[in-house]
């Protein structure tokens, strides 16, 4: 029996490739995501170990998120004698190293990495712990010279005796590059500016008698846990404003705040994998069904001679494993190039990562062989039982017509069921009023549904594509007609060919109603709320110097500015609750630049001293009233009692991660988190001034700081459409390789198709069927399966796209958008998809020997 | 048959009234070299406007091969064949599919219709293809002819064997071809049902014109027929005009007897 299933595996091994293909990719993506966050990690870890101090005195970070306020923490730099004069201390520095700058060459350019890495200055300190060695020119002495890393000279053009300006929160200053350091270890693609570590702290921090951090190395024979008990010791009831952590844990907690962007990279790629298994299972499951149903006879002739149901099954399953095993080692291989790959790329963004290192642990081809046996038994698991039913009978009657399928009853009454499960959660959904309840429901909703359309798939074909394809014997003759019968000729084929493709634009057409209806709804509240002729601010929403905000208002023609500065804090509520949140700060004359509605009170009452506003709906649920007093929490610690002064009725929280939309004045905002820079200007024209005068002379007057931009409202429209649009491309690479795997599987049928109808094709040929009319006829037959599988897909995706945005109005998005552009471009590309698919049978067909065919058996 | 006859109508040549179909030194080998078959060898053959031709042999005697050279299905070694006045000797896939299209009809053993369009469908498919519109008084008479008036709608699946068949003779009839080639017509079909189709093969010579070209190995079937043409290893070897089915029997057992002597019987 094995022997048999070896022969029969080899025999149709040009059928199996195609769904091999589809294991292959699914695993190439779980391997190469797999190696290539471990390879990241290990790196990493090795980094992060050696450039580690022994041990590390910080700042707390609590609440702390230089990204959102551009504030600096910092401890008072005479904390290193009382370090030092700790037992068992070899050396101990104070450090200086801050990420809130920007520096700008003498062109006005920005010396800062593009992929959002960021630039760090500091003292210089050569220790063995340095990740870079000063590799030309000499040390940086005084306040006016500095040391660039060679990675960030070589990408900018910057050679010693160049000038770069630095713009530090304590004020911008020029330097000259004296010297150039060169990495010692992994790049991670910041850029790293060293200073003379006798300035650094005055030119960086505003303050000598500030650090940020002590650095701290063992004597010999002191351990790190050590000398970490020593330094705590050593700082006494101090210790606890302070963060010390030996090297290990240095090197853990800075892995970690790397994590969050690894991560993104590694659900990305699990995304790809998951999508490719999803549509591969598909694949798989057409491909066995189609080899069994070819192979009734001979299935049949095994049972006559007395194989017995389970050697039947257990045969298909083999054959299966194998198909699971050759799968799974080509995807490992692939994965690992598809690493080499990402590993190159992460290169090119400016992190290097030496491939020769690549770490390819015993869990990836562990997880390889999981992934790509278990989703191939799985997919074959269905169609090896209906192999195993197939009765001795069968090797004595006729070969069975194709096309002939058992009745679609039970499908009927399975999809109905799932779907109106499905439909009813998703009704749940849009009648929801809690986010939470409905997001839930949507996603119960979306796979339920999804289930029953491809279970209930079969039964569409006839009515969608009879509709579908009306057109076509009036536009492409009998030929039209021929194509449009074929493709219903087998509807369980048609349907499962036609889901593959179906899954991967019901996401895309659900997403891009969400997008739409999200870019609509910013543009209405834009349209609402932005009341300023122009808003300066970058376009990753990072704080700037507030240089800025100076040179704005010294701008001829500049009247009001009104600066937001952004803060993190925790908010104690009324009803027992804590909740920490983004909150920002407003300056004076806020109604003269944004639309606010007010439930109670107003601007002045909210941007008062010691005040705050929040949003009214938030506060009823949670208990607070105008006039209550909440304990809030900023971040280096600081409390501070804020009587409620507004109440604004927001038709939305400003952004994700926030809650409450709290914001207060900036005065009560640098009183507790003082030190932070602005992250958004909303300037207007002066009275008498014309916004498209001020435009010109506003840009000019930032031309050093290239951080920034000036936008109008639509400039501004268009910065969060494009913010929108990243998630876009994100779902459209996933359709990318949703649709590669859908052609796989309309070829395959497309193939066996031609294959069945071999006598057909003959006769075709000898009463006059042209070759180009034939292959038209296998191509229009793909078109119309490959449309049926976007149509379908693009209903569905439509019903969940207004589903997601009944949750996105609960977020106070309110607006409906259908992408149209979108959608007809999807349709159209579907049929380019069938186009491509039906190529390569339609030319087998078309070669196809006209005798031997008429004579095939 | 004196020999002097013999020489000048040599078995296959029809002179006089003109010809659907001809061959000269047609042959066809499969393979090269030593290991060469010769499925047809210098095989002349005229085959006669307005008459019901028949060709019998036994298996591998290259009847198929021959029907299937003539009708631009297969191509050949060496030799011309004429439709007509076109020779379809050298003539380029393209055009030999539009010959058959519009001047050939087909009928097969079995697996002679499209299985999902309907009987009407499959009658007028070779017109369609080309994009002409039939001729609607003359098809109206062959589906008339051929009794098919109330199952144009049915689906192949739906229909007998015998009505399979009927629906292919109309499909072969319904371009009004010049020549008909139906191969094994009645191989698949039970005696009454072979009977009718044969019995409208000949309808459709006496009645309508048209020239028909059978290829069988059923003595039955040759019978209704004006001529049969007998091949045995690649050539014709024996004709037989207005046979009956014992005659064409006889002959066969004569050459079953006599296998090899084709070339001698020549002389």
């Amino acid at each position: 029996m094995l022997k048999a299933t070896l022969r029969s595996f080899l025999a149709h091994k040009g059928r199996l490739a195609l769904s091999a293909l589809a294991v292959v990719l699914s695993v190439a993506f779980v391997a190469g995501s797999l190696i290539f966050s471990d390879t990241v990690t290990r790196t990493f870890d090795r980094l992060f170990a050696s450039t580690a101090a022994d041990v590390t005195v910080q700042p707390k970070r609590d609440l702390m998120s230089a990204r959102a306020s551009g504030a600096v923490g910092t401890l008072p730099a005479a904390l290193r004698e009382k370090v030092a004069r700790a037992d068992g201390v070899a050396a101990a520095r104070a450090d200086v190293q801050v990420q809130n700058i920007v520096v700008v060459d003498h062109r006005d350019r920005s010396i800062s990495p593009t992929n959002g890495a960021p630039t760090l200055a500091g003292s210089w300190y050569p220790t063995r712990h340095s990740p870079v060695e000063l590799t030309s020119g000499h040390a940086p002495r005084g306040p006016g010279e500095a040391l660039l890393d060679a990675d960030t000279a070589g990408r900018r053009h910057v050679r010693i005796g160049d000038t770069l300006t630095v713009q530090a929160q304590p004020g911008t200053f020029p330097v000259r590059v004296v010297g150039i350091a060169t990495f010692t270890t992994t790049n991670t693609g910041a850029a790293l500016l060293f200073l003379d570590p006798a300035v650094a702290g005055h030119r960086l921090l505003g303050s000598d008698a500030r650090a940020t951090g002590i650095s701290v190395d063992a004597a010999p024979g002191v351990s790190d846990a050590q000398l970490k008990h020593r330094v705590v010791a050593a700082l006494g009831a101090a210790a606890a404003a302070y963060d010390v952590r030996t090297a290990d844990e240095q090197a853990k907690s800075a892995a970690a705040s790397l994590g969050t962007f690894l991560d993104v990279v590694k659900y990305v790629m699990l995304g790809f994998a998951g999508v490719a298994l999803l549509v591969g299972v598909f694949l798989i499951v057409n491909t066995f069904s189609m080899l069994i149903a070819q192979r009734t006879r001979e299935l049949g002739l095994l049972r006559a001679l007395g194989a017995d149901r389970k050697q039947v099954r257990r045969s298909v399953l083999t054959e299966a494993l194998l198909l699971g095993l050759v799968g799974s080692t080509l995807g490992l291989a692939a994965g690992i190039g598809l690493a080499y790959g990402l590993i190159g790329l992460m290169g090119a963004l400016g992190m290097n990562l030496s491939a020769a290192q690549m770490v390819i642990g015993w869990g990836t081809p562990a997880a390889a062989y999981l992934v790509g046996l278990g989703v191939t038994f799985v997919a074959a698991y269905l169609p090896a039982r209906r192999a195993a039913a197939v009765s001795p009978m069968a090797a004595l009657a006729d070969a069975e017509v194709a096309g002939v399928g058992r009745p679609l009853r039970a499908r009927a009454i399975a999809g109905a069921a799932v779907g109106a499960v499905g439909a009813a959660a998703l009704a749940g959904c849009a009648a929801a009023t809690k986010t939470g309840t409905a997001a839930v429901l949507l996603g119960i909703g979306v796979a339920l549904t999804l289930i029953a359309t491809v279970v209930a798939g079969p039964l569409l074909v006839r009515p969608v594509i009879r509709v579908l394809g009306a057109g076509f014997p009036a536009l492409f003759g009998t030929v039209g007609r021929m194509s449009q019968r074929n493709a219903l000729r087998n509807p369980r084929r048609t349907g499962a060919t036609a889901a593959a493709l179906m899954v991967g634009l019901a996401l895309v057409g659900g997403m891009s109603v969400a997008s739409a209806s999200m870019s609509a709804s910013f543009d209405q509240q834009i349209d609402r709320r932005l009341g300023a002729d122009f808003t300066v601010q970058n376009a990753n929403f990072t704080p700037f110097t507030r240089q800025v905000a100076d040179r704005v208002a010294a701008t001829r023609g500049a009247g009001l500015v009104v600066a937001q500065r952004l803060t993190r804090i925790a908010v104690g509520l009324p009803d027992g609750g804590r909740v920490e949140t983004g909150a920002a700060g407003y300056g004076p004359g806020l109604d003269d630049v944004v639309h606010l509605s007010y439930a109670k009170g107003g601007s002045a009452a909210a941007l008062a001293d010691g005040h705050l506003a929040l949003d009214a709906s938030f506060a009823e649920d949670h208990g607070v009233r105008l006039g209550s007093v909440l304990p809030v929490r900023f971040p280096g610690g600081r409390r501070a009692e804020l009587t409620v002064g507004a109440l604004t009725e927001q038709s939305t929280t400003d952004g994700f991660g926030n809650q409450g939309g709290v914001f207060f004045g900036l005065g009560t905002l640098e009183r507790y988190a003082p030190g932070g820079q602005d992250s958004a200007l909303y300037v207007n024209a002066a009275p008498g001034t014309r916004p498209q005068d001020l435009r010109p002379r506003l840009e000019q007057a930032l031309k050093p700081f290239p951080q920034v931009q000036v936008r109008n409202q639509s400039d501004y429209k268009k910065l969060v459409h494009d913010q929108i649009s990243v998630l876009l491309y994100l779902v459209y690479a996933l359709l990318g390789l949703a649709i590669v795997i859908a052609v796989l599987g309309v070829v395959n049928t497309l193939a066996l198709s031609v294959v069945e109808r071999t006598r057909e094709i003959g006769l075709l040929r000898a009463i006059g069927l042209g070759r180009r009319q034939l292959r038209r006829m296998i191509r229009l037959e793909s078109v119309v399966i490959a449309v049926f599988g976007a149509v379908l897909g693009l209903a569905l995706g439509l019903v969940w796209g207004v589903c997601m945005q009944q949750v996105l109005a609960l977020r106070g998005l309110t607006a409906f958008a259908i992408p149209w552009g979108t959608i007809v471009a999807v349709v159209i590309g579907s049929a380019v998809v069938g186009v491509v698919a039906a190529l390569l049978p339609a030319l087998r067909a078309s070669r196809m020997n006209v005798l031997a065919a008429i004579a095939h058996e | 048959m004196s020999t002097s006859a013999a020489a000048r109508h040599a078995p296959g040549r029809v002179p006089g009234e003109g010809t659907a179909a001809r061959a000269r030194g047609l042959t066809k080998a499969y393979g090269a070299g030593e290991t060469a078959v010769l499925a047809l060898d210098s095989v002349d053959v005229d085959i006669a406007r307005g008459r019901f031709t028949a060709v019998m042999g036994p298996s591998g005697s290259g009847k198929s091969t021959l029907m299937h050279c003539l009708a631009g299905l297969d191509t050949v070694s060496a030799g011309q064949v004429w439709l007509g006045d076109t020779e379809i000797t050298g003539l380029r896939e393209r055009e030999l599919t539009r010959l058959r299209r519009d001047r050939i009809g087909f009928m097969f053993q079995s697996f002679n219709l499209i299985p999902t369009l309907t009987a009407a469908e499959n009658i007028t498919l070779p017109m369609d293809i080309a994009g002409r519109k039939p001729d609607q008084a003359w098809l109206d008479q062959v589906i008339d002819t051929l009794g098919l008036r109330g199952r144009l709608t049915h689906r192949p699946s739906q229909l007998s064997g015998g009505q399979q068949q009927r629906v292919a003779c109309a499909r072969a009839l319904a371009s009004r071809p010049e020549l008909i080639f139906a191969d094994e017509p009645t191989g698949n079909l039970d005696s009454r049902a072979g009977l009718e189709v044969l019995g409208f093969l000949r309808g459709a010579v006496d009645d309508l014109g048209q020239t028909v070209v059978m290829v069988t190995h059923d003595p039955g079937a040759a019978a209704h027929s004006d001529l049969v043409l007998f091949l045995a290893d690649g050539r014709i070897v024996d004709e037989l005009a207005r046979p009956t089915a014992e005659r064409v029997l006889e002959r066969m057992k004569r050459f079953d007897g006599a296998r090899g002597t084709g070339a001698a019987r020549e002389d």
